[in-house]
């Protein structure tokens, strides 16, 4: 058996990638990609504890992280849609029209 | 009941005349002129009375105290000094209010005229009965606030105004001096218990204050590199207070302008009562003046030189009324240096002196009232414009001229016939003659011989000018109504005999104030701490000084007959605006210039704000400071706040993991 420090190892990889993402991208589409990867990482991290303890709880948890994780992702996408009709571009330094 | 248990009623029933007449007079005829006559009427029966009955006992003086707080009380004394004072205000109060009936008849306010002058007598004689200095003040307060709000009665005329604001703010200067003066005897008195007061002991009462003379007099400051004795500070700093009150050099300027108010508030106010309250505070704190080294020296000082400055620029006024005011001033300065000369002659000194005071009050407030009757027949009062009203008013006239020759002192020196200014008038003219003998010190005796030549010379000017030769202009004019000529003949009756009745009495009774049941002071023994030799009274002048007051009120009457009477002597040359003698009189000194333009305009005002503008830089420059400091550190704070989320990511990130590491660690080490 897989001992579960290596998938958390690996979620800690996937995490710091889109942590990394995150911080440094400037396209909304990027940061969208690195806001799903730091929470699968964190699925990843239900799902091996789930399994490690033997309770279903972790997973059932995971799943729903996950369909949320794609409204998430519908609703994120379709403002960028919306935002690039209008101003011709995803880059967020530019999208600032809340701002005073 | 015995009288004296009625005494407190001679105050109260003024002031309650005051709130009746405030409340009610506009709903009476005269406006409610008649609560006022009869409350005033009262107390000066009381007042007659309990005089009538010290008379007989001087030594049986009316005290009656009541603890109001801590160390301090609340009472009234009635002894010879205050009950003449009491008679003479109640009386003189009482006569020109039936007086005012008549003259105020066609003003717009009457039942506010007589309710505020009843709030004036009530205060006045709330003055003149404390039996303690404390009280005294708050009374002195009070008759300045009616003096102001009479004097500004008109106040719609910005002169009269302005007036009553010069009024006010000149006596401030005299009333914080005498609260000094009362806090510093109030430190010391309260030094000397220790802190702990028995029962039944009030520090500020007259009898108190009087038993620690000479321990206050032990006491020294060292004031501008002088070591100055706290008891000559005291009384001068009282001195202060009643040069202010009194109308003394400097501080005389308002009285003049306080002729703005109506003529009877001039004569209730600035002529019998309240201006008196300085020589009354001077008179009823005497015990601690002659103990006092050099402070009676400065008020016969004070007093010769006010009488002849003030007579100075009477003669050259030509408003009826002004004329009066100088006089006032200048009759003030007699008072003040009989109170003076109280440094030759001791206690008697208080008795000629309020001789004076009541004599005057007299005759002034009939002269006054004799100015009052012409301006409200004739509707002006310059005396350019007026001539020959004798023949129009021959009642006015006829008392007019029994009171310039009371204020004159016209009398045979060495018997009992004269007016009554003569035996008072002489009586302090001859002190000073004795003060002059016993201090070496001559100038107080020339200057009130000098005054005394100058009074004649003004008051017959006035007579002159208004009375006699022909109208200067087409005025009318008829008699006044019985209401105002009845006081004046019993004024003119008083200024003629009054004197007359009462100089053998008046000075021995007075004298005695100082000992009675109330309060027991050794005069001659104070005087030896204040280190003045005291003399006998005993009428060895040579003739000459005793004539002299006479032979120059008749060379006045004369030279002013000459000029202004017969017309033989021309004064045009003299009496013109080129004449540099007659300029500066006529401006008075030039005092209300520099008064008004350097020390208020240049000194006080300028000095406020240059200060102010100090102040202001000085606020200005912290809170610019302080704005300045937000500005700054907002504008390098907010370098931080980028609005972009990733910084904010980065930031929350970078926090997290060092808290992190930091947990590590610090599990580490445990």
């Amino acid at each position: 058996m897989i001992p579960v420090a290596l998938y958390l190892a690996v979620a800690a990889v996937i995490f710091s990638i889109g942590l990394y993402g995150l911080m440094t991208q400037r396209s909304g589409i990027r940061i969208l990609m690195c806001v799903e990867l730091m929470l699968n990482a964190a699925n990843l991290n239900l799902v091996a504890f789930s399994s490690y303890h033997d309770d279903l709880t972790g997973q059932v948890f995971a799943l729903f992280s996950i369909a949320l994780a794609a409204c998430e992702a519908a609703i994120g996408f379709a403002i960028l849609m919306a935002l690039y009709r209008m101003k011709d571009t995803i880059s967020l330094d530019h999208i600032n029209i809340l701002r005073w | 009941m015995a009288v004296e248990n009625l005494a407190f009623l001679i105050p109260v029933l003024p002031a309650l005349a005051f709130v009746l007449t405030f409340f009610l007079g506009k709903k009476l005829p005269n406006g409610g002129s008649i609560i006022p006559i009869t409350a005033i009427a009262i107390s000066f029966v009381i007042s007659l009375l309990i005089t009538l009955k010290l008379l007989a006992n001087p030594e049986e003086v009316v005290s009656q105290s009541y603890s109001w707080f801590a160390m301090l009380n609340i009472g009234i004394l009635v002894d010879p000094l205050a009950a003449v004072m009491l008679t003479m205000v109640t009386f003189a109060s009482l006569l020109i209010h039936i007086y005012s009936t008549g003259y105020m008849s066609h003003d717009k306010a009457p039942s506010r005229y007589f309710a505020e002058t009843a709030l004036f007598t009530a205060s006045m004689l709330g003055l003149i009965l404390s039996d303690n200095i404390l009280q005294l003040f708050i009374c002195w307060e009070l008759v300045g606030v009616c003096s102001y709000l009479l004097i500004g009665f008109w106040f719609e005329k910005p002169s009269a105004a302005t007036a009553a604001k010069k009024a006010f703010l000149t006596t401030r200067i005299g009333d914080v001096m005498f609260l000094t003066g009362i806090i510093v005897l109030f430190a010391d008195l309260y030094k000397m218990f220790n802190g702990t007061i028995p029962d039944g002991v009030f520090i500020l009462r007259f009898d108190e204050i009087f038993a620690h003379i000479p321990e206050i007099a032990a006491i020294n400051s060292t004031i501008l590199g002088m070591e100055v004795s706290h008891i000559t500070l005291i009384t001068l700093l009282f001195f202060g207070g009643a040069v202010g009150k009194s109308g003394q050099f400097p501080l005389h300027v308002w009285l003049p302008d306080a002729m703005e108010g109506p003529t009877t508030v001039s004569a209730l106010i600035h002529a019998a009562t309240m201006v008196t309250a300085g020589v009354y505070l001077v008179a009823r704190t005497f015990p601690m003046f002659i103990a006092a080294p050099d402070s009676l020296m400065v008020v016969a000082y004070v007093g010769a030189f006010t009488a002849l400055f003030a007579g100075t620029m009477g003669i050259v006024m030509n408003d009826l009324k002004r004329v009066l005011a100088y006089s006032t001033v200048s009759q003030l300065g007699y008072m003040m240096l009989g109170l003076g000369v109280g440094a030759a002659v001791g206690a008697e000194a208080v008795g000629i002196s309020i001789f004076h005071l009541v004599n005057h009050a007299f005759f002034k407030a009939l002269l006054f009232l004799c100015a009052g009757s012409v301006i409200h027949a004739v509707g002006t009062h310059d005396m350019r414009q007026l001539g020959g009203v004798a023949k129009v008013m021959p009642i006015t006239a006829a008392t007019m001229i029994i009171a310039s020759l009371a204020l004159t002192g016209m009398g045979i020196p060495g018997t009992s016939i004269g007016t009554s200014g003569f035996f008072s008038k002489d009586a302090i003219i001859e002190s000073a003659y004795l003060f002059g003998e016993s201090t070496g010190t001559w100038l107080p005796y020339l200057f009130s011989i000098a005054a005394a030549l100058l009074t004649s010379l003004y008051i017959f000017r006035l007579v002159f000018m208004t009375f006699y030769g022909k109208p200067r202009t087409d005025y009318g004019g008829h008699e006044s109504p019985a209401s105002m000529t009845i006081p004046l003949s019993i004024f003119a009756l008083l200024a003629l005999i009054f004197g007359g009745l009462t100089a053998e009495k008046f000075n021995t009774f007075v004298s005695e104030t100082f000992v009675n049941n109330f309060v027991h002071v050794d005069i001659h023994e104070l005087a030896t701490l204040g280190g003045y030799h005291l003399v006998e009274h005993a009428g060895h002048e040579p003739l000459l000084v005793l004539w002299m007051p006479l032979i120059v009120a008749l060379a006045g009457l004369v030279i002013a007959y000459l000029v202004y009477g017969l017309k033989i002597v021309n004064m045009d040359s003299l009496v013109s605006r080129n004449n540099p003698i007659y300029k500066l009189l006529y401006n008075r000194y030039y005092q209300n210039s520099i008064f008004t333009n350097f020390v208020s305009v240049k000194v006080i005002y300028e000095g406020f704000a240059f200060a102010g503008r100090a102040v202001d830089r000085g606020f200005d420059w912290t809170v610019k400071w302080f704005s300045d400091l937000a500005i700054e550190s907002g504008e390098s704070l907010r370098q931080f706040q980028t609005g972009a989320v990733q910084n904010y990511a980065t930031a929350v990130i970078t926090g997290v993991s060092l808290l992190v590491i930091l947990v590590k660690v610090v599990m580490e080490v445990l």
